[in-house]
């Protein structure tokens, strides 16, 4: 396996990068990502093709509040940019900086998730159920399905921050943090396509 | 690792590596912010149908072209293999989106 000694037990400028295993894991993680795209763009292009399906139900224009999912987005970019800055503090080996950036990324994504509970939860309310009409179907299918990956991702994040303190920040850590950061800025351009296609569209008709 | 790149001048300095600082994620921060902005005040504002959507798609596109070059490094060197996973798949899934849409639409 990857004993991977480095000079004097220093962790190397990019430790991501640093062993074959690691760049490997970056690389098959990439490819991930374009398998990811083509599973929200079939979520999207099915979103797209039955959105003015509305039957009985509410008119996206008349459900969506814009106030909430601007609040929504904000928290997601500021999440993103917390990843962002967790990056930066791996390369700089600080890793006392690195778990604060992470913390404050699970911390966002957690806020996210809760926007999102108690705007389906309103939705239902207002009768814009699951079975209501194709929109409702393909609109909780493709908004879950990155709800899910927001979830999936804060789960993974904290984890990673248990492995940090456990077994510190080394060349077998350090691609785990880098990649989960590239998923983490993954869900947040995800998220540009979700506030202009679905929301944004549908407010304007 | 890579060489150092000039290595004729440097080859006697010691071996620092840059570390990036925090400006440029902050200005893509910022421009992030700027188009979504814009993006929300076209809606708001209730000009033309039409031109509403011509802006949300633009600055959609701008947006995470901004941060996959950035936050995701796809600029920085040795990303040509992700770069054409990201390609291949947004191509699969316009030639699925073209098709989905024909077969519903017409």
């Amino acid at each position: 396996m990857s004993a991977h000694q480095h000079v004097e037990g220093q962790l190397p400028h990019e430790p991501e990068r640093a062993t074959l295993e690691g760049r490997n894991k970056v690389l098959g993680f990439w490819i991930f990502l374009g398998a990811e795209v083509v599973l929200f763009g079939t979520l999207f292009s099915a979103f797209i093709a039955l959105r003015h399906q509305v039957l009985d139900g509410p008119h996206p224009s008349h459900l969506f509040e814009l106030p909430m999912i601007f609040a929504a987005t904000m928290i997601l970019l500021t999440s993103s940019l917390m990843s962002v800055f967790a990056v930066q503090a791996m390369h700089r080996n600080q890793i006392k900086a690195l778990i604060g950036w992470l913390v404050l990324t699970v911390v966002l994504g957690l806020a996210f998730l809760g926007l999102e509970i108690f705007e389906f939860n309103t939705y239902v309310s207002e009768g814009h159920k699951m079975n209501t009409s194709a929109f409702s179907s393909s609109f909780y299918t493709l908004v879950g399905f990155h709800g899910a990956h927001v979830a999936f991702g804060v789960l993974w994040i904290s984890l990673l921050i248990g492995q940090l303190y456990k077994k510190g920040l080394n060349v077998v850590t350090a691609p785990k943090i880098y990649v989960s950061m590239i998923y983490w800025h993954f869900i947040d351009v995800v998220w540009v396509f979700i506030f202009s296609v679905v929301y944004l569209m549908g407010k304007v008709g | 690792m890579s060489e150092n790149q000039s290595a004729s001048a440097q080859a006697q300095a010691p071996r620092r590596h840059r570390v990036e600082g925090p400006q440029k994620h902050i200005i893509t921060f910022i421009l992030s912010l700027v188009l979504t902005i814009i993006a929300f005040a076209a809606v708001a504002s209730g000009i033309s149908a039409s031109f509403v959507y011509v802006i949300l798609v633009l600055m959609a596109i701008v947006q995470v072209f901004v941060q996959l070059t950035f936050w995701m490094h796809l600029k920085d060197k040795g990303h040509l293999f992700p770069v054409i996973s990201i390609c291949a798949g947004v191509v699969l899934v316009m030639a699925m989106t073209v098709m989905a849409l024909y077969w519903v639409w017409w």
